[in-house]
């Protein structure tokens, strides 16, 4: 009896301790969480991101030429993009707004023909608000390195004469690591050759070799369908006119088809030479 | 005659007794108020375990006040030990009350829709002062209550104290029983996660199995106030869980203690003649009062479990938080409560009408009636030796059928997709979310090399990884090997792939499965949520 008394009484003490402990780091407890999850947020939106934006915006965000603007850029985060057609809110409640509800007619004196999805489940589109909000958080953290990264403008490839869509045209010689960058930048190739599983992975694995090797006997393949006679015009074909053959396995139509007239002639030559560097 | 008149009879005892006697009088009087019939000197002499004067006023709360009237004045020195009842019918009265005060508190900051529970839960763990204590508190109590109240039931019948007169005491406990675990599940889908809405659908489905098809369909829209869980379904069971089961549970309680103190606590089955009952009557050399002893040492429960209940949760075990419901990705390994997992893996057995409706109503009405049916009139263990097997194999048979009901019976997914759950499983933060954020180095790495990766967090993961790989197994697939791919996404952010790759024996032809992960250096997981 005296024992249970005394244990009781000792618990009691150690439960108003505990509590009081508790209610004394309840509110660093409250800031981690909201920081964890603002961090989880951010992961939710990459992920959304990869899945839904990549196609039009790139990779990283930093556009691609006549399809989607950059967003990973200064201007965005710095406001002079905003103020130019007078928006007042937060770069926040831009990004939110214009996920959302999209762009119903694409913005003028822009050369962005295709016009912004609706992504906003209240204007009906596939994502919840909470979903918005965290591709918002995806792309609020690209600020700091945008801002750093300053005025320097992604650089798209220079505009220059369309290339066509001659398969057997003669190419100059090409820097395999100028084409590495231009996959990387704006062409948003590494989008579905590098990252994702949307296209062919041009590099060698699992046994597979890469698209240099490949590229070399798919011509004499029995169900090839397009008009190439070596590896080199195949690898043209495949860039300028990319459903004349589809790989087994994968969606015909996916792949843009506006690459005639955004590469010129030099710029094809150096993707060729990257892509022949991968055997 | 004055038409107002104000007399303090404290005035008149200041003047007759002096201030002192006076205040002390009063307070005394105000002690016996609240205590029904015990003044300080007695409260004084329970506190201290002082003999009672006779005749004994620490009898008179039992007939006059409200709450003690419930419970009986004395126990049988037979039953003041953890022995034979392990305290768990009071247990479950513990976890009752406390369920519905760590309830209250987590009601006022929930809303039953779809729109902003979750949303609601994100608030309570971030803004609400003790917010996540008053969760973990009440998922953890909730568990342990499912847990208490079957045990108390397996209790009973190891004792045999549902054998006459017991019969419906213990037909009400099933219903307490039926109500706890309802409880618990109707709670489970609240917080509108992904954990809550699959789990939940699992055991939804079973309504619709019910037989004829019409039947099933209607108690499916009726369970779920639509096809599928959404607004309705999430309002159903938000009223179902503070509202209607804790009432039915209130009432089935009411009617389950009283009987219990009707026929008397049932004594040790080998302190008794066979059967004889005599519960009922305490003689009186065998009484050990309520007051001052059981008090005591409930208080003394009420304090300890108090504590460990606040510490545990504080710093051991917190409730899960996934994302938000998705009601078109399903998870890879969806699986129901622990305490429906025999039902989850019965349903893997066969037909659903057969084992997740006829089945489990048989066993449900079976254990109801089963007071009426086994009538044996012993309840000495060594004559019990049937009963006592048979409970014994049920039990043996509940966990195996739990085990079935865990991913790791019957459920074919393809090994590439399992490899990858090893690592980031979709219904938990499992290792690679909860791994250094710091020693996930930039780089390809293969599963196979896992021992020269450059640090040990790498190491841990990619060995894990290739064990998966090594035994990845799936018809005319061979070669396999796994690959993880750490990029430097954004500031702080990190996308790791990984990618099981395999040969399709028959066509040669390769296959792969990729699976990005992104990680934010600050997301922190592993503190419950």
């Amino acid at each position: 009896m005296k024992l249970t008394v005394v244990l009781g009484t000792l618990s009691f003490f150690v439960l108003v301790i505990a509590i009081v402990f508790i209610a004394a780091n309840e509110q660093d407890r409250m800031e981690s969480f909201t920081q964890s999850y603002q961090s989880r947020q951010i992961e939710t939106g990459a992920a959304l991101f990869e899945n839904n934006c990549i196609i039009c915006h790139g990779p990283q965000g930093r556009g691609i030429d006549s399809v989607g603007p950059a967003i990973n850029a200064a201007d965005l985060f710095n406001g002079e993009r905003l103020g130019s057609f007078g928006f007042s809110g937060t770069v926040e409640n831009y990004l939110r707004g214009v996920i959302s509800a999209g762009r119903p007619v694409p913005s003028e004196g822009t050369d962005f023909p295709e016009r912004m999805p609706t992504w906003g489940m209240d204007n009906g589109g596939p994502m919840r608000d909470d979903q918005i909000n965290a591709l918002v958080e995806f792309i609020m953290n690209w600020e700091e390195v945008a801002l750093a990264r300053g005025e320097d403008k992604p650089d798209g490839g220079t505009p220059g004469e369309g290339v066509g869509t001659d398969i057997t045209i003669a190419l100059p010689a090409g820097d395999p690591e100028v084409g590495e960058e231009l996959i990387a930048g704006t062409l948003a190739c590494a989008a579905c050759h590098v990252l994702g599983p949307a296209g062919p992975a041009w590099a060698a694995e699992a046994g597979i070799p890469g698209i240099a090797t490949r590229a070399e006997s798919r011509t004499s393949q029995d169900d090839y369908t397009g008009e190439a006679s070596d590896a080199v015009q195949y690898l043209i074909e495949s860039i300028l006119l990319s459903d004349a053959y589809v790989v087994d396995g994968y969606l015909s139509g996916i792949m843009p088809a506006n690459y005639s007239q955004r590469l010129n002639v030099q710029e094809l030559a150096d993707i060729i030479a990257y892509l022949q560097s991968l055997p | 005659m004055p038409i107002f008149e104000v007399h303090l009879p404290l005035l008149d005892e200041i003047k007759t007794k002096g201030l002192k006697l006076a205040l002390q009088g009063m307070a005394d009087n105000a002690v016996e108020r609240l205590t029904s019939g015990l003044g300080i000197s007695e409260v004084r002499a329970v506190m201290r375990d002082d003999p009672p004067p006779r005749p004994n006023p620490r009898l008179k709360p039992h007939a006059e006040g409200f709450w003690l009237h419930m419970r009986p004045t004395y126990y049988n020195n037979l039953l003041d030990g953890i022995y034979p009842s392990f305290l768990l019918g009071w247990l479950s009265t513990f976890f009752f009350t406390f369920e519905i005060i760590t309830g209250i508190f987590l009601m006022v900051y929930y809303t039953p829709s779809p729109l902003v529970a979750y949303d609601n839960m994100l608030n309570i763990l971030s803004n609400v002062p003790f917010g996540r204590l008053m969760r973990d508190m009440h998922k953890l109590g909730a568990e342990l209550m499912v847990a208490i109240v079957a045990l108390h039931m397996l209790r009973t019948f190891l004792t045999g104290s549902y054998k006459k007169p017991r019969q419906f005491t213990w037909a009400t406990g099933l219903i307490l029983l039926l109500v706890t675990a309802l409880l618990s599940f109707s709670g489970y889908l609240l917080p509108w996660d992904q954990l809550s809405l699959w789990a939940v659908t699992i055991g939804a489905s079973m309504a619709e199995a019910a037989p004829p098809e019409i039947v099933g369909k209607t108690l499916n829209l009726i369970v779920r106030g639509a096809p599928e869980f959404g607004a309705g379904g999430l309002l159903r069971f938000y009223l179902l869980h503070v509202i209607f089961l804790p009432l039915v549970g209130l009432l089935a309680f009411g009617v389950h203690y009283y009987k219990v103190i009707l026929h008397g606590h049932s004594l040790p089955p080998e302190a008794e003649e066979v059967g004889v009952d005599t519960a009922r009557k305490v003689p009186i050399k065998v009484r050990t009062y309520f007051m001052p002893r059981i008090l005591t040492r409930e208080l003394f429960w009420v304090a300890i479990l108090l504590a460990i209940m606040v510490l545990w949760s504080a710093y051991l075990f917190h409730a899960p938080l996934e994302p938000h419901a998705e009601s078109l990705i399903t998870p890879l390994h969806i699986i129901s409560p622990w305490y429906f997992l025999w039902l989850q893996g019965m349903l893997k057995l066969g037909d659903k009408v057969i084992w997740g409706v006829i089945l489990p109503t048989i066993l449900i009405g079976g254990l109801l009636f089963l007071p009426y049916i086994e009538v044996g009139p012993s309840r000495r263990y060594g004559h019990r030796r049937i009963g006592l097997s048979a409970a014994m194999l049920f039990v043996a048979g509940i966990i195996i059928l739990s085990f079935m009901g865990t991913p790791f019976y019957g459920v074919d997914t393809s090994p590439e997709q399992e490899a990858v759950a090893v690592l980031v499983p979709e219904t938990e933060p499992g290792p690679l979310r909860l791994s250094d954020w710091d020693e996930l180095e930039t780089g390809v790495y293969e599963s196979a090399a896992w021992n020269i990766a450059p640090n040990r967090t790498l190491r841990d993961l990619l060995h894990t990884f290739n064990e998966e790989i090594e035994i990845a197994e799936y018809g005319g697939r061979t070669g396999w090997e796994g690959v993880m791919v750490i990029e430097d996404w954004q500031p702080g952010l990190k996308k790791i792939t990984l990618r099981v790759l395999w040969i399709d024996q028959a066509t040669g032809d390769p296959g792969e499965f990729n699976n990005s992960t992104y990680l934010h250096q600050n997301s922190d997981y592993g503190q419950g949520e």
